[in-house]
């Protein structure tokens, strides 16, 4: 007994949940606010509407995930290029080889697979802090922090201010790439053979996840003004 | 170079003598022989001289991807590793070793279809590839270790997402049975004292580039969610082993073992395999539960959790985490699938039976010593091998006091898994008589230790021929089964009739789809076999032609062809033409099943040329597609199609050589491919080829 499987096209925005967006109106009122005095936008983004959660006792390690993320966004088939990250730790684990291999995880550890994904982090938004041309924005109907490309000019500055190296070069685009949920259709969700990726209500798990690399701090003209009377 | 879909176009050649590094371009060169096996035919068939040798300078491993491999085309994450293969007995022909893992897909990423390896290193190198830089490095500190350790010096060298494939110390010393291993348990048989021979540790590889697909973004969404919706379980089993309530029939056989109650009990916290419906995409991964299907009950509290390899939702390599074990020596950390747990196989018994827990954990002492010595177990010959010699007093016979004396035989006769150390380690480094004797593979073997005649004729030994093993052949598909045994140098290693002669449907659904297929005659009632036909070598073609097709896309042999699916609203029908519509997608090369089945007859083809050429008679007939005499004689007592049994007939196996060469257009009298055969499939140069060398038929 089937049923036919159901066909989403990639990318699409009608399957979009609607999430409540408590914190909107309060972001209005900041951003109303008239301490900033340059031409900047505030620096302050409305928390996203969505994230995805990873079970690392599910994962098999298959990489359907980041083939899909980069065939159904990008057309080819390119793990360098995911927004969603297991190959960087299939062998080691996230800290590598330096306690060991069979004391570590990955394939070569305890068999424990960790899926990277993009925290969609609440204010400050590193990557977003940091792009001196204000290209990572909150998308319009996720509220996902995405790179607008038509700003992005390839500097790579992002890549060096996310703690979790979750921000991805498209060396064929000269632009930086990251995760954007799909617009509300995750297609690393839907590609999981093995339910270890969960679409979910945004929650700040910044604290909750080990970053991955010591940024660099960098600021801009106009940023830090817009950080001070609050800090 | 151009840009293409599915082949990143460029193919690296490396010649280890001249330390010298080219490229050349992939579609240009190769793009009717796909990839994989097929560059490996044609660059053997081009370039080493007929009658080459293993271990000579002038063999040459050709490592190759497929178009397909690296893009989420399922089960794609396959390498072909061909070359003068060391196993094949008594005199050395072509044949492939074949690995899954990360390798192959890492290969594509890096901008790289294949590479063919060529010359002698004068000291021990290993390759390494990072996109399109590639360089020789001095491999001195690695010579001499194990693959982990070989592994982890590289990935430290590299980085950690590096993926290597390297050869033990059994690679290193020209053990005939040797093998390259990557991604921890993914092996490639045969090929790894080849590496050795030339010098070659391993091939690192880290890619951060693309293989772009023609097809648009939707429709390969779209085919990619169809080929999956027809898949089942491991080998294409299509219905679940327990009754289902979203299932119309189970059979005990099948691999589709996950159920309500049965766990990956050691992942932390534990994850049940549960309800797994045919209809749900999102739990694949859970379908096959393999550890306790290939070690028994006592392996669920053990089982982390289900891997395999880049791009497959399938997962049929069981992960366990067997704490017991490091008494032994041994990490408890171990994976592999189906005969790489076939260790515990070399014991009389075990102090708790059989299915007991000493024997998961010979299995897992096995395992992780091979795996890291690497050392190939010829589809569990090498265990049947010694479990012959020792029964038949043979090893005592045949080693010196000394040496017998000093191999704790206790240990053996009671069963400890600690024993296998002294096995593979003897084995690796060609130790004494015992070493020297196991490491040259089932063909010398036999003939150093002069087995008696009953090992070549006695069923229980698994001997098929040419030094390697039965592989689903006479018991599972009567007369094609035989016929497909027949066809390589090793074992055949082809699972497209098996996949769907157990897949679990009943017989009646097997015959309706099998009709449509193959003709109405190709499938017997069970082990009830009735005389040849030429259904059967419709079958047979079919199952061989789809091997090679897989071996050289890549796609694996253990899941396609999808001749049957796991639902009723298709009458189980599968989709034939899956790999083509995959292949289509990928490369914007439009072929349907029937022209890409011609594709892969070619490939066919050229190995059938290179294995005349190479042993230099056209008398394929009687003297390379052979059978053993068990198949005809066991068991003395019964007649030829005796229902309950697989006693083939000598009379009937001739007419099957007849209707099988003559669907190729193969010369029936030798079985040697004919001029308008060659030439059919556009190999008009091998014919000459072939025609010089007075091999050609008529």
């Amino acid at each position: 007994m089937t049923k036919p499987i159901e066909i989403h096209a990639c990318g699409t925005r009608r399957d979009f949940l609607k999430y409540s967006l408590g914190t909107t109106a309060a972001l209005s009122a900041i951003a109303g606010w008239a301490g900033v005095q340059d031409a900047s936008p505030p620096v302050i983004l409305e928390n996203a509407g969505g994230l995805l959660i990873t079970d690392t006792t599910r994962c098999v390690g298959c990489r359907r995930c980041e083939l899909a993320c980069t065939e159904c966004n990008d057309g080819r088939s390119q793990p360098a290029l995911s927004r969603i990250k297991v190959g960087r730790n299939y062998n080691f684990g996230p800290r590598g080889q330096r306690a060991g291999m069979h004391r570590s995880m990955g394939e070569f550890g305890n068999f424990r697979i960790v899926q990277d994904t993009c925290l969609q982090c609440p204010h400050p938004v590193p990557c977003a802090t940091a792009c001196p041309h204000d290209a990572i924005i909150a998308d319009g109907m996720t509220k996902a922090r995405v790179v607008d490309s038509d700003k992005c000019t390839g500097c790579r500055i992002c890549l060096r201010a996310c703690p979790w190296e979750m921000i991805v070069f498209d060396r064929e685009a000269s632009k930086a790439s990251k995760c954007f949920l799909c617009n509300g259709k995750p297609q690393c969700v839907d590609a999981c053979p093995a339910q270890a990726l969960r679409f979910l209500a945004w929650r700040d798990l910044t604290r909750a996840v080990p970053v991955r690399q010591a940024t660099v701090p960098l600021t801009k003209d106009g940023v830090s003004a817009t950080c001070r009377p609050c800090h | 170079m151009a840009e293409y879909y599915g082949w990143t176009g460029k193919t690296l050649r490396v010649d280890l003598g001249a330390g010298s590094i080219a490229t050349e371009d992939t579609v240009a060169r190769y793009r009717d022989y796909l990839g994989g096996t097929g560059i490996g035919y044609k660059v053997l068939w081009d370039e080493v001289p007929a009658k080459t040798k293993s271990f000579d300078e002038a063999n040459k491993l050709i490592v190759a991807a497929g178009p397909l491999t690296g893009t989420s085309a399922p089960c794609g994450g396959r390498t072909s590793v061909t070359a003068i293969f060391p196993t094949v007995s008594p005199r050395e022909l072509v044949a492939t070793g074949h690995m899954g893992g990360e390798w192959g897909a890492e290969l594509k990423y890096a901008g790289w279809d294949a590479i063919i390896i060529e010359g002698r290193a004068n000291k021990p190198v290993y390759l390494a590839i990072i996109d399109d830089q590639v360089e020789l490095r001095d491999a001195a500190h690695l010579w001499g270790n194990g693959i982990l350790r070989a592994t982890s010096a590289i990935c430290q060298e590299m980085g950690p997402e590096t993926q290597v494939a390297a050869i033990g110390q059994a690679g290193e010393n020209l053990v005939r049975l040797a093998t390259i291993v990557n991604s921890y348990s993914h092996s490639a048989g045969g090929v790894g004292g080849v590496f050795g021979s030339k010098g070659l540790k391993a091939i690192a590889v880290r890619g951060s580039g693309a293989v772009r697909i023609a097809a648009d973004k939707k429709a390969w969404r779209d085919l990619i969610r169809y080929v999956l919706s027809l898949f089942g379980a491991n080998n294409q089993h299509v219905v679940p082993s327990t009754p289902q309530p979203w299932a119309e029939f189970s059979s005990p056989g099948s691999r589709w073992t996950a159920r309500k109650g049965l766990y990956w009990g050691a992942a932390d916290p534990p994850v049940e395999t549960g309800e797994c419906r045919a209809d749900d995409l999102n739990r694949m991964a859970y379908r096959t539960a393999k550890a306790t299907y290939d070690l028994g009950p006592n392996a669920e509290p053990f089982t982390v959790r289900m891997g395999g390899c880049h791009s497959c939702p399938i997962r049929c390599h069981a992960h366990l985490d067997v704490p017991s074990v490091e008494k032994h020596g041994v990490s408890r950390y171990s994976a592999s699938t189906c005969v790489g747990w076939g260790a515990r196989n070399f014991f009389r018994s075990f102090p708790d039976g059989r299915r007991g827990m000493t024997s998961v954990e010979a299995a897992v002492v096995g395992r992780n010593l091979a795996d890291d010595f690497g050392i190939w177990t010829n589809y569990g010959q090498l265990q049947r091998d010694f479990r012959y010699a020792y029964d038949n007093g043979l090893i005592q016979a045949n080693l010196p006091a000394a040496e017998y004396k000093s191999i704790p035989w206790e240990r053996y006769e009671a069963g400890d898994p600690g024993f296998l150390q002294e096995i593979y380690r003897r084995i690796a480094f060609k130790e004494g008589e015992f070493g020297q004797a196991f490491a040259e593979g089932s063909g010398r073997l036999a003939e150093r230790w002069k087995f008696p005649d009953g090992y070549y004729k006695d069923r229980s030994s698994g001997w098929w021929k040419m030094g390697h093993p039965q592989h689903h052949a006479a018991d599972e598909a009567g007369q094609s089964g035989v016929l497909i045994n027949m066809m390589y140098n090793r074992d055949c290693q082809c699972h497209s009739h098996s996949n769907f002669i157990r897949n679990g449907l009943p017989l009646r659904i097997q015959k309706e789809i099998g009709a449509k297929l193959w003709g109405a005659g190709a499938l017997d009632e069970g082990d009830n076999f009735t005389r040849m036909n030429p259904d059967k070598a419709r079958f047979a073609l079919w199952a061989l032609l789809r091997k090679e097709l897989h071996d050289s896309l890549t796609l694996c042999n253990w899941m396609y062809p999808l001749a049957a699916s796991p639902h009723r609203s298709r009458s189980y029908e599968g989709d034939n033409g899956a790999e083509a519509l995959l292949y289509t997608a990928v490369t914007g090369d439009k072929k349907d099943a029937a022209q890409l089945d011609l594709v892969a007859e070619r490939i066919f083809a050229l190995h059938r040329a290179l294995t005349v050429r190479d042993m230099g008679t056209m008398d394929m007939r009687s003297r390379h597609d052979t059978v053993p005499d068990w198949v005809f004689d066991h068991p003395a007592d019964v007649q030829p199609f005796t229902p309950g049994h697989s006693k083939m007939d000598r009379q009937d196996i001739e007419v099957a050589r007849d209707m099988f060469y003559e669907l190729l257009g193969w010369d029936k009298k030798t079985g040697a491919p004919t001029r308008a055969a060659l030439e059919r499939l556009g190999l008009e140069d091998v014919a000459s080829g072939l025609a010089r060398i007075g091999l050609l038929p008529g």
